[in-house]
């Protein structure tokens, strides 16, 4: 028996010879994990545990060296080549989530194709103990299978017997082809369906793969964010968004545990598919301001040297890059410039989003909705830019159906106020409006088809005030003219038509872009 | 000064070719060669992306189909994978059902395997003419619904369908024997001369013209006892 310092030394000397055999990864030094019930490994924010007892346990049969090194070859393959990151993770999972139509058996299969391709890459690549473990591993019936399919697909005898059919079907396809992951993933999890559901009767899902789980605990708080950003960004529907974060909304909560907040969401432990879809699709158009316009202050300041002419003033001169001398082209003076200082203009001003969600537009838990793509994206600008944001999200308001959010920088009860829908009516109240003024003259982004029953009243309001206005509507309609016509000669309305997807972000942003740009208010 | 690369030095940077490589190479090879033959024979015999089917032109397709395929190496698998890309890959550009029927069965009567089974339930696309002139000593399992012509001019094989068939079955048959495990369309047995159906669930009309061979249903003989065409 090994005492623990010992075994520490065995682990940072196999660790080094495997950080240098796979170039270096930037992952930090494995661990020894004691816990008896454990797997092979475990990975938590990057960091890798190796589990003792296992090492232990296989060390009747090989050197627990080359035990530990095959497990890290397998861990750190995992980091470099597959899953790579969370969005191509969630992608693979749909993907298999599409044929098993089974949250669990999804996990399953998913899990077992990036064992899969990590591995093979792996064998491709470097000189590995990996078979060497897989010939003594305890395996279930799914590990049976795929541990076939090594043979097959390596060439190697990890002595498994039957599986043949399986193990043919798997083998042709392209796992190290990272461009067909998405159509591979399909083809195994259909193969592999019998046997999944086979383990499914059996109580065998329950149980965790001998080398591991792939859970989401493996990403840092700021991978997640990152990656439900590209996957709402790939996700066609805001339903199929829903439907793969609803199914892994535990673990993505367990992994951002550290640091949830970044997320924006409150107390509570929930996540709300509808709203981060968009939150994070929102985020994929997010703007660079320039929060304070420079000025030029007046004051002259010395900027760089010059040589000295005759005919110069002598009071610019700097004696201690002159030598002592005055004489031109070794005589020094200095350059003066004016300077520029933080102007007297606030940073980024507040903003009211008024969004329409009556029943003429889109209701966004079903489908892509633009009107709240749009006021999420110009929320999320003006939030980036340490602005506060209050919503007034309207349908018949008189009837009741809206709802006020006061001035604010929680991101969740905005998105939340955003994604709202009421269906039904369109009419707002003016003084819910006036009653979300300030003094310090917020910047109002309406979005809505104005289809508006008191338009006019709506169109004098924004006569008689000074606030910039950005109206976006979507589609086109007598509602939208009659708006664009009383609204023509007004400098601070801006008005943006939206046809497609495409015209949201650019037409936003570019909005928003050119006011937080212009020097001056107006 | 010290090389900054010289750690490098001893990695191995020559890369292992595993049987993975070889495998998938030799299917994807297979696999163009029966995209390449199947567009070919759309290419030829349907020129205005209709296909009419006329006995004619269905044995003129097939004939092409078995030309096409003649020095092709392939397994059940690649049947499998073929219908695969038929159903949803963008390397065929337009899946014609007529003729993807009987390139298929061209290909199943041409295997190696005396078995096959294709798992078609889960596809888009709805097959016809599969197992047309499955000869004797073949059984085709085929998993899910299929469309019209299944098993036309069966030729002694064994068709077994797992779930619905369209109209036409068994046209023309000669021998051999088809199982439809649920219902089957209008003019089941149309022109058989040989050979047994037996369908497990409606038959919604049997053929006007029957030269010979038996229909059965849920085990209980209809053809030649009873002709009457709506059961």
């Amino acid at each position: 028996m090994e005492t623990l310092e010992q075994k520490q030394r065995m682990l940072k000397e196999v660790w080094a010879e495997v950080r240098r055999k796979h170039l270096y990864p930037e992952l930090p030094q494995p661990s020894w994990e004691e816990q008896e019930d454990r797997v092979a490994i475990d990975i938590k924010d990057k960091r890798i545990s190796v589990s003792a007892p296992f090492v232990e346990e296989l060390s009747q049969f090989m050197d627990p060296a080359c035990v530990a090194s095959g497990l890290l070859d397998h861990a750190v393959s995992h980091y470099l080549h597959c899953p790579w990151d969370l969005s191509t993770h969630l992608k693979l999972y749909r993907e298999a989530k599409h044929v098993l139509k089974d949250k669990q058996m999804a996990q399953k299969a998913t899990g077992y194709f990036m064992d899969v391709v990590a591995d093979t890459l792996c064998m491709s690549q470097k000189e590995s103990n990996l078979p060497e473990l897989y010939r003594h591993i305890k395996r279930g019936i799914m590990d049976e299978a795929v541990h076939a399919l090594y043979q097959t697909i390596w060439g190697l005898d990890l002595g498994v017997k039957g599986y043949e059919e399986v193990a043919r079907k798997l083998s042709r396809l392209p796992y190290l082809d990272r461009g067909r992951w998405m159509e591979s993933i399909r083809k195994f999890s259909k193969i592999v369906q019998s046997l999944l559901e086979v383990e499914e009767r059996f109580g065998g899902l329950d149980r965790p793969n001998p080398m591991g789980e792939h859970g989401l605990q493996q990403y840092s708080p700021e991978e997640i964010e990152q990656g439900l950003k590209e996957f709402a960004r790939d996700a066609a529907t805001p339903a199929e968004f829903n439907e793969i974060v609803e199914d892994l909304q535990d673990e993505l909560l367990e992994a951002m545990e550290p640091n949830h907040k970044g997320m924006g969401l409150g107390p509570g432990r929930s996540l709300d598919a509808d709203i981060l879809y968009y939150m994070k699709l929102a985020e994929n158009y997010a703007l660079p301001v320039r929060r304070r316009p420079m000025e030029k202050s007046g004051a002259l300041y010395p900027h760089h040297h010059v040589p000295w002419e005759v005919g110069r003033p002598f009071q610019d001169i700097d004696p201690w890059t002159s030598f002592g001398k005055i004489m031109p082209g070794i005589t020094q003076t200095w350059e003066r410039r004016e300077g520029e200082v933080l102007g007297r203009e606030e940073g980024t001003p507040d903003c009211i989003v008024l969004i329409d969600s009556s029943g003429s537009m889109t209701n966004p838990r079903q489908s892509l909705s633009y009107a709240v793509l749009g006021a999420a994206c110009a929320c999320d600008a003006y939030l980036r830019n340490d602005a506060q944001v209050a919503v007034y999200n309207f349908s018949d308001a008189k009837a009741g159906g809206c709802q006020i959010l006061p001035f604010t920088r929680h991101r969740m009860s905005i998105y939340k106020t955003i994604c709202h829908y009421f269906g039904g009516g369109t009419k707002l109240l003016l003084e819910d409006l006036e009653s979300l003024q300030r003094s310090s003259l917020p910047d109002i982004f309406l979005i809505t088809d104005m289809q508006i029953t008191n338009l006019e009243a709506l169109i004098q309001y924004f006569n008689e005030k000074k606030n910039r206005v950005t109206a976006v509507h979507i589609g086109d309609n007598e509602h939208v003219r009659t708006f664009r016509r009383s609204m023509a000669l007004r400098k601070n309305v801006g008005i943006f038509s939206v046809e497609k997807k495409e015209d949201i972000p650019k037409i936003v942003l570019g909005r928003i872009r050119e006011y937080f740009h212009s020097p001056s208010r107006p | 000064m010290k090389n900054p690369f010289q750690d490098f030095g001893s990695l191995s940077v020559e890369r292992k070719e595993l049987p993975l490589e070889r495998i998938v190479r030799a299917r994807e090879e297979v696999m163009e060669r029966m995209v390449h033959g199947y567009l070919k024979l759309v290419e030829e015999e349907v020129k205005d992306l209709v296909w009419l089917v006329e006995h004619s032109r269905v044995v003129k397709a097939y004939s092409a189909a078995v030309k096409s395929i003649r020095e092709l190496q392939y397994d059940a698998d690649d049947i499998e994978e073929f219908c695969s890309e038929l159903d949803s890959s963008n390397k065929i550009p337009y899946m014609i059902s007529g003729p993807a029927g009987i390139y298929l069965s061209a290909l199943v009567n041409h295997a190696q395997e005396d078995r096959i089974v294709l798992p078609l339930k889960d596809y888009q696309r709805t097959f016809h003419f599969v197992g047309y002139r499955l000869p004797d000593g073949k059984t085709l399992i085929l998993q899910g619904d299929v469309g019209d012509f299944v098993g036309a001019g069966l030729s002694g094989g064994r068709l077994v369908v797992e779930g619905s068939v369209g109209n036409w079955c068994g046209a023309g048959m000669m021998k051999g024997e088809i199982q439809v495990m649920e219902n089957s369309g209008q003019n089941t047995g149309e022109w058989m001369r040989g050979g047994e159906i037996h369908v497990e669930g409606r038959i919604r009309s049997l053929g006007k013209t029957l030269f010979g061979g038996r229909i059965f249903q849920r085990g209980k003989l209809v053809v030649p006892q009873e002709t009457d065409s709506e059961i």
